[in-house]
Protein backbone atom coordinates (compact mmCIF):
# COMPACT_ATOMS: atom_id res chain seq x y z
CA UNK A 1 0.00 0.00 0.00
CA UNK A 2 1.40 3.08 -1.05
CA UNK A 3 -0.15 6.81 0.99
CA UNK A 4 -0.38 8.95 -3.00
CA UNK A 5 -3.30 9.84 -2.52
CA UNK A 6 -4.63 13.55 -0.81
CA UNK A 7 -8.25 14.49 -0.69
CA UNK A 8 -8.82 16.33 -3.67
CA UNK A 9 -7.71 12.92 -5.64
CA UNK A 10 -10.90 10.87 -7.52
CA UNK A 11 -11.96 8.06 -5.34
CA UNK A 12 -15.57 6.37 -4.40
CA UNK A 13 -16.19 3.52 -2.68
CA UNK A 14 -19.99 1.98 -3.09
CA UNK A 15 -20.36 -0.02 0.43
CA UNK A 16 -22.56 -2.91 0.51
CA UNK A 17 -22.27 -3.35 4.20
CA UNK A 18 -21.47 -7.20 3.59
CA UNK A 19 -19.46 -7.05 6.93
CA UNK A 20 -15.98 -8.48 5.69
CA UNK A 21 -13.92 -5.80 6.20
CA UNK A 22 -15.07 -6.54 9.92
CA UNK A 23 -12.75 -9.52 10.58
CA UNK A 24 -8.83 -10.21 10.64
CA UNK A 25 -8.08 -7.07 11.71
CA UNK A 26 -6.57 -4.93 14.60
CA UNK A 27 -9.00 -2.73 15.45
CA UNK A 28 -7.56 -0.08 17.86
CA UNK A 29 -9.56 2.59 19.59
CA UNK A 30 -8.97 5.88 21.29
CA UNK A 31 -9.98 6.64 25.10
CA UNK A 32 -12.49 9.20 23.19
CA UNK A 33 -13.73 6.61 20.89
CA UNK A 34 -14.26 3.86 23.63
CA UNK A 35 -16.61 7.13 24.86
CA UNK A 36 -18.54 7.42 22.33
CA UNK A 37 -19.02 3.63 21.72
CA UNK A 38 -19.82 3.24 24.89
CA UNK A 39 -22.44 5.89 25.64
CA UNK A 40 -24.40 4.68 22.20
CA UNK A 41 -24.28 1.20 24.60
CA UNK A 42 -25.40 2.75 26.98
CA UNK A 43 -22.17 1.71 29.42
CA UNK A 44 -19.81 3.39 31.48
CA UNK A 45 -16.20 3.20 29.64
CA UNK A 46 -15.07 1.28 32.58
CA UNK A 47 -17.97 -1.39 31.96
CA UNK A 48 -16.95 -1.01 28.39
CA UNK A 49 -13.63 -1.57 28.41
CA UNK A 50 -14.05 -5.02 30.63
CA UNK A 51 -16.50 -5.74 28.18
CA UNK A 52 -15.06 -5.23 24.49
CA UNK A 53 -11.12 -4.20 24.68
CA UNK A 54 -8.24 -5.99 24.43
CA UNK A 55 -4.52 -5.41 24.78
CA UNK A 56 -4.40 -3.01 27.25
CA UNK A 57 -7.63 -1.39 26.81
CA UNK A 58 -6.02 -0.21 23.16
CA UNK A 59 -8.07 -2.16 20.67
CA UNK A 60 -11.62 -3.75 19.93
CA UNK A 61 -12.03 -7.94 21.25
CA UNK A 62 -12.44 -10.16 18.21
CA UNK A 63 -14.89 -13.33 18.32
CA UNK A 64 -12.74 -16.73 18.11
CA UNK A 65 -13.73 -16.58 13.97
CA UNK A 66 -11.80 -13.42 13.94
CA UNK A 67 -14.40 -11.24 13.91
CA UNK A 68 -15.08 -7.65 15.48
CA UNK A 69 -17.46 -8.31 18.92
CA UNK A 70 -19.50 -5.51 17.29
CA UNK A 71 -20.08 -6.96 14.10
CA UNK A 72 -23.66 -8.75 14.32
CA UNK A 73 -24.45 -10.47 11.28
CA UNK A 74 -23.22 -7.90 8.74
CA UNK A 75 -24.22 -5.20 10.76
CA UNK A 76 -22.18 -3.09 13.24
CA UNK A 77 -23.87 -2.51 16.97
CA UNK A 78 -22.25 0.88 17.27
CA UNK A 79 -21.78 2.22 14.00
CA UNK A 80 -22.82 6.02 15.09
CA UNK A 81 -19.77 6.01 17.00
CA UNK A 82 -17.30 4.00 15.05
CA UNK A 83 -13.63 4.42 15.77
CA UNK A 84 -11.88 6.74 13.14
CA UNK A 85 -10.61 3.69 11.74
CA UNK A 86 -13.89 2.03 10.30
CA UNK A 87 -14.84 5.35 8.87
CA UNK A 88 -11.97 5.69 7.04
CA UNK A 89 -11.83 2.36 5.36
CA UNK A 90 -11.01 0.61 3.00
CA UNK A 91 -8.86 3.90 3.29
CA UNK A 92 -5.83 4.50 5.14
CA UNK A 93 -4.49 7.80 6.43
CA UNK A 94 -1.01 8.66 7.33
CA UNK A 95 0.59 12.34 8.18
CA UNK A 96 4.65 12.92 8.40
CA UNK A 97 6.52 15.12 11.43
CA UNK A 98 4.87 18.09 9.29
CA UNK A 99 1.53 17.25 9.75
CA UNK A 100 1.36 16.85 5.63
CA UNK A 101 -1.65 14.01 5.22
CA UNK A 102 -1.65 11.31 2.12
CA UNK A 103 -3.98 8.44 2.45
CA UNK A 104 -3.92 4.85 0.78
CA UNK A 105 -5.93 2.48 -0.68
CA UNK A 106 -6.94 -0.85 1.23
CA UNK A 107 -6.54 -3.43 -1.30
CA UNK A 108 -10.01 -5.14 -1.50
CA UNK A 109 -11.03 -8.03 1.00
CA UNK A 110 -11.88 -11.43 -0.76
CA UNK A 111 -15.89 -11.46 -1.18
CA UNK A 112 -15.81 -7.60 -0.88
CA UNK A 113 -19.41 -6.26 -2.21
CA UNK A 114 -18.42 -2.82 -2.08
CA UNK A 115 -17.51 -0.99 -5.09
CA UNK A 116 -14.46 1.55 -6.18
CA UNK A 117 -14.81 3.91 -8.20
CA UNK A 118 -13.55 7.52 -9.11
CA UNK A 119 -17.22 9.41 -9.36
CA UNK A 120 -16.27 11.66 -5.87
CA UNK A 121 -12.94 12.90 -4.39
CA UNK A 122 -11.18 11.45 -1.09
CA UNK A 123 -12.56 14.52 0.44
CA UNK A 124 -16.00 13.55 -0.18
CA UNK A 125 -15.55 9.89 0.92
CA UNK A 126 -14.30 11.27 4.24
CA UNK A 127 -17.13 13.84 4.66
CA UNK A 128 -19.89 11.04 3.99
CA UNK A 129 -17.93 8.69 6.60
CA UNK A 130 -17.87 11.67 8.98
CA UNK A 131 -14.30 11.44 9.63
CA UNK A 132 -13.51 15.28 10.49
CA UNK A 133 -14.36 15.44 14.06
CA UNK A 134 -12.53 12.05 14.70
CA UNK A 135 -8.93 13.59 12.99
CA UNK A 136 -9.82 16.83 14.51
CA UNK A 137 -9.95 14.67 18.37
CA UNK A 138 -6.89 12.15 17.17
CA UNK A 139 -4.50 15.31 16.34
CA UNK A 140 -5.40 17.15 19.73
CA UNK A 141 -4.50 13.62 21.20
CA UNK A 142 -1.13 13.19 19.09
CA UNK A 143 -0.12 16.72 20.74
CA UNK A 144 -0.35 15.47 24.46
CA UNK A 145 1.73 12.40 22.87
CA UNK A 146 4.11 14.07 21.60
CA UNK A 147 4.86 16.13 25.35
CA UNK A 148 4.70 12.94 26.91
CA UNK A 149 7.40 11.70 24.82
CA UNK A 150 9.46 14.81 25.22
CA UNK A 151 8.84 14.42 29.29
CA UNK A 152 10.14 10.48 28.82
CA UNK A 153 12.91 12.51 27.09
CA UNK A 154 13.57 14.62 29.29
CA UNK A 155 13.61 12.26 32.48
CA UNK A 156 16.04 10.27 30.61
CA UNK A 157 13.16 7.12 30.21
CA UNK A 158 14.33 4.57 27.58
CA UNK A 159 13.06 1.33 26.88
CA UNK A 160 11.22 -1.13 28.99
CA UNK A 161 10.23 0.18 32.04
CA UNK A 162 10.03 -2.95 34.90
CA UNK A 163 6.74 -2.65 36.26
CA UNK A 164 7.45 -4.66 39.19
CA UNK A 165 9.84 -1.82 40.54
CA UNK A 166 6.41 -0.30 41.23
CA UNK A 167 5.86 0.40 44.77
CA UNK A 168 2.38 0.25 44.40
CA UNK A 169 -1.02 -0.28 41.70
CA UNK A 170 -0.67 2.50 38.63
CA UNK A 171 -4.30 2.72 38.08
CA UNK A 172 -6.65 4.42 40.13
CA UNK A 173 -9.22 1.47 41.96
CA UNK A 174 -11.96 2.88 40.22
CA UNK A 175 -10.43 2.23 36.61
CA UNK A 176 -9.31 -2.04 37.47
CA UNK A 177 -12.61 -3.28 37.34
CA UNK A 178 -11.73 -5.23 34.05
CA UNK A 179 -12.37 -9.16 34.46
CA UNK A 180 -10.71 -11.59 31.91
CA UNK A 181 -7.10 -11.98 31.40
CA UNK A 182 -4.46 -9.49 33.10
CA UNK A 183 -3.71 -7.96 29.87
CA UNK A 184 -7.24 -6.29 28.87
CA UNK A 185 -7.22 -4.11 31.54
CA UNK A 186 -6.40 -0.65 30.45
CA UNK A 187 -2.65 0.14 30.73
CA UNK A 188 -3.35 3.19 31.80
CA UNK A 189 -5.83 4.65 33.92
CA UNK A 190 -6.48 7.88 31.50
CA UNK A 191 -7.97 5.51 29.16
CA UNK A 192 -10.80 5.42 31.40
CA UNK A 193 -12.36 8.47 30.58
CA UNK A 194 -15.27 7.99 33.29
CA UNK A 195 -13.01 7.14 35.54
CA UNK A 196 -10.51 9.63 35.38
CA UNK A 197 -12.99 12.37 35.10
CA UNK A 198 -14.81 11.36 38.00
CA UNK A 199 -11.63 11.79 39.63
CA UNK A 200 -10.55 14.85 38.31
CA UNK A 201 -13.90 16.62 38.53
CA UNK A 202 -13.67 15.61 42.43
CA UNK A 203 -10.72 16.91 42.92
CA UNK A 204 -11.90 20.17 41.14
CA UNK A 205 -15.53 20.51 42.53
CA UNK A 206 -16.90 20.61 39.39
CA UNK A 207 -19.71 18.41 37.69
CA UNK A 208 -18.65 15.83 35.63
CA UNK A 209 -19.70 16.40 31.92
CA UNK A 210 -22.84 15.07 30.21
CA UNK A 211 -22.12 15.05 26.56
CA UNK A 212 -19.44 13.03 24.89
CA UNK A 213 -17.69 16.27 22.82
CA UNK A 214 -17.99 18.28 26.61
CA UNK A 215 -16.33 14.88 28.25
CA UNK A 216 -13.02 14.28 25.44
CA UNK A 217 -12.59 18.32 25.77
CA UNK A 218 -12.74 18.18 29.09
CA UNK A 219 -9.80 14.83 29.42
CA UNK A 220 -7.79 16.32 26.86
CA UNK A 221 -7.25 19.32 29.45
CA UNK A 222 -6.81 17.48 32.60
CA UNK A 223 -4.39 15.20 30.60
CA UNK A 224 -2.79 18.63 29.27
CA UNK A 225 -2.81 19.72 33.31
CA UNK A 226 -1.51 16.45 34.78
CA UNK A 227 1.61 17.28 31.97
CA UNK A 228 1.92 20.37 32.90
CA UNK A 229 2.50 19.76 36.67
CA UNK A 230 4.83 16.64 35.38
CA UNK A 231 6.98 18.92 33.09
CA UNK A 232 7.61 21.68 36.11
CA UNK A 233 8.50 19.24 38.60
CA UNK A 234 10.36 17.36 36.17
CA UNK A 235 12.80 20.68 35.09
CA UNK A 236 15.54 18.46 34.05
CA UNK A 237 15.99 16.04 36.89
CA UNK A 238 15.77 12.56 36.63
CA UNK A 239 12.94 10.56 38.69
CA UNK A 240 13.71 9.79 42.09
CA UNK A 241 11.84 6.42 43.92
CA UNK A 242 8.85 6.90 45.53
CA UNK A 243 9.68 6.12 49.14
CA UNK A 244 13.00 8.65 48.81
CA UNK A 245 10.99 11.91 48.04
CA UNK A 246 12.06 15.11 49.44
CA UNK B 1 -5.95 12.39 38.32
CA UNK B 2 -3.42 15.61 38.44
CA UNK B 3 -1.89 14.93 42.34
CA UNK B 4 0.28 17.53 42.81
CA UNK B 5 3.49 17.27 44.50
CA UNK B 6 6.41 19.18 45.73
CA UNK B 7 8.27 21.02 41.99
CA UNK B 8 11.23 18.56 41.50
CA UNK B 9 10.12 15.13 42.53
CA UNK B 10 8.91 13.14 40.00
CA UNK B 11 8.45 9.56 40.95
CA UNK B 12 8.80 6.23 39.73
CA UNK B 13 5.12 5.99 40.15
CA UNK B 14 4.93 9.01 37.80
CA UNK B 15 7.35 7.77 35.23
CA UNK B 16 5.61 4.74 34.96
CA UNK B 17 2.13 6.03 34.63
CA UNK B 18 3.77 8.41 31.83
CA UNK B 19 5.63 5.55 30.47
CA UNK B 20 2.20 3.66 30.35
CA UNK B 21 -0.06 6.73 28.78
CA UNK B 22 2.60 7.21 25.94
CA UNK B 23 2.71 3.62 25.37
CA UNK B 24 -1.09 3.06 25.40
CA UNK B 25 -1.64 6.29 23.17
CA UNK B 26 0.88 5.17 20.90
CA UNK B 27 -1.09 1.92 20.09
CA UNK B 28 -4.56 2.79 20.53
CA UNK B 29 -4.03 5.67 17.70
CA UNK B 30 -1.28 4.28 15.78
CA UNK B 31 0.86 6.84 16.70
CA UNK B 32 4.65 5.57 15.91
CA UNK B 33 7.24 7.59 17.13
CA UNK B 34 7.52 11.78 17.79
CA UNK B 35 7.88 12.49 14.22
CA UNK B 36 5.01 10.49 12.76
CA UNK B 37 1.62 11.35 14.15
CA UNK B 38 -1.39 9.07 13.03
CA UNK B 39 -0.53 6.29 10.99
CA UNK B 40 2.33 5.47 9.01
CA UNK B 41 4.32 2.71 7.58
CA UNK B 42 6.52 1.27 9.17
CA UNK B 43 8.96 -1.54 7.89
CA UNK B 44 7.28 -4.75 6.97
CA UNK B 45 4.27 -3.79 9.26
CA UNK B 46 1.63 -1.45 7.79
CA UNK B 47 -0.02 0.68 9.92
CA UNK B 48 -2.84 2.21 8.20
CA UNK B 49 -3.94 5.00 11.18
CA UNK B 50 -5.50 1.92 13.52
CA UNK B 51 -6.29 -0.96 11.03
CA UNK B 52 -2.86 -3.43 11.03
CA UNK B 53 -2.52 -6.57 9.05
CA UNK B 54 0.15 -8.82 8.95
CA UNK B 55 1.47 -8.82 5.24
CA UNK B 56 2.72 -12.51 4.65
CA UNK B 57 5.60 -12.84 1.95
CA UNK B 58 6.29 -16.48 2.80
CA UNK B 59 5.04 -19.76 4.15
CA UNK B 60 6.97 -23.03 4.31
CA UNK B 61 6.31 -26.61 5.17
CA UNK B 62 9.70 -27.85 6.61
CA UNK B 63 10.12 -31.34 7.97
CA UNK B 64 13.23 -32.05 10.50
CA UNK B 65 14.78 -34.59 12.02
CA UNK B 66 15.67 -33.63 15.36
CA UNK B 67 16.79 -30.20 15.20
CA UNK B 68 18.59 -30.70 11.33
CA UNK B 69 15.99 -29.58 8.60
CA UNK B 70 15.56 -32.11 6.11
CA UNK B 71 13.67 -30.45 3.42
CA UNK B 72 11.40 -27.60 3.29
CA UNK B 73 8.79 -26.65 0.63
CA UNK B 74 6.94 -23.25 -0.19
CA UNK B 75 2.86 -23.52 0.62
CA UNK B 76 1.31 -22.95 -3.08
CA UNK B 77 0.54 -19.24 -3.00
CA UNK B 78 -2.69 -19.63 -3.52
CA UNK B 79 -3.08 -21.52 -0.49
CA UNK B 80 -1.02 -19.02 1.24
CA UNK B 81 -3.32 -16.05 0.00
CA UNK B 82 -6.59 -17.70 0.96
CA UNK B 83 -4.86 -18.12 4.89
CA UNK B 84 -3.79 -14.81 5.12
CA UNK B 85 -6.90 -13.58 3.79
CA UNK B 86 -9.48 -15.67 6.25
CA UNK B 87 -8.64 -15.67 10.06
CA UNK B 88 -10.85 -18.51 10.32
CA UNK B 89 -9.52 -20.83 7.69
CA UNK B 90 -7.40 -23.71 7.98
CA UNK B 91 -5.27 -26.06 6.10
CA UNK B 92 -4.70 -30.00 7.39
CA UNK B 93 -1.98 -31.68 7.65
CA UNK B 94 -2.90 -35.21 6.83
CA UNK B 95 -0.61 -38.29 6.01
CA UNK B 96 -1.73 -41.17 3.12
CA UNK B 97 -0.23 -44.41 1.70
CA UNK B 98 -2.62 -45.46 -1.19
CA UNK B 99 -5.20 -43.76 -0.64
CA UNK B 100 -5.92 -43.95 3.01
CA UNK B 101 -5.46 -41.82 5.50
CA UNK B 102 -2.97 -42.76 8.21
CA UNK B 103 -3.29 -40.08 10.40
CA UNK B 104 -4.11 -36.37 10.51
CA UNK B 105 -1.63 -34.39 12.20
CA UNK B 106 -3.68 -31.14 13.33
CA UNK B 107 -4.45 -28.13 11.34
CA UNK B 108 -3.09 -24.50 10.35
CA UNK B 109 -4.93 -21.76 11.23
CA UNK B 110 -5.02 -18.55 9.02
CA UNK B 111 -5.03 -16.60 12.40
CA UNK B 112 -1.75 -17.62 12.96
Amino acid sequence: MEFVLDRETPFSFACRACGRCCSGKVIMAGPHEVLGMARHLGLSTTEFHALYTDNGGTTLRFDEAGRCVFLNGAACRVHPRRPLVCRLYPLGRATDGAGDEKFARFPKEEGCEGTFGTDGTVAGFLESQGVGPCVEWSVRYAELYRRMLGLLDRLGVEGRVETEAAPGPVAPASSSAAGGPEDRSPISPWQDIDASLAEHCAAKGVAVPESVEDAIALHLGAMAEWLDDLETRAGGKKPEPEGEKR
Amino acid sequence: MGDHKEQGSVTRRDVLKLAGTAAAFCTSFGFLHAGQKVGAVQDKHIVQDKHIQAKWEQTEIRWYAGSTLLHSASIPARVAKHLAANANATVEVKVFQSGQLLRNLGSIQGKH
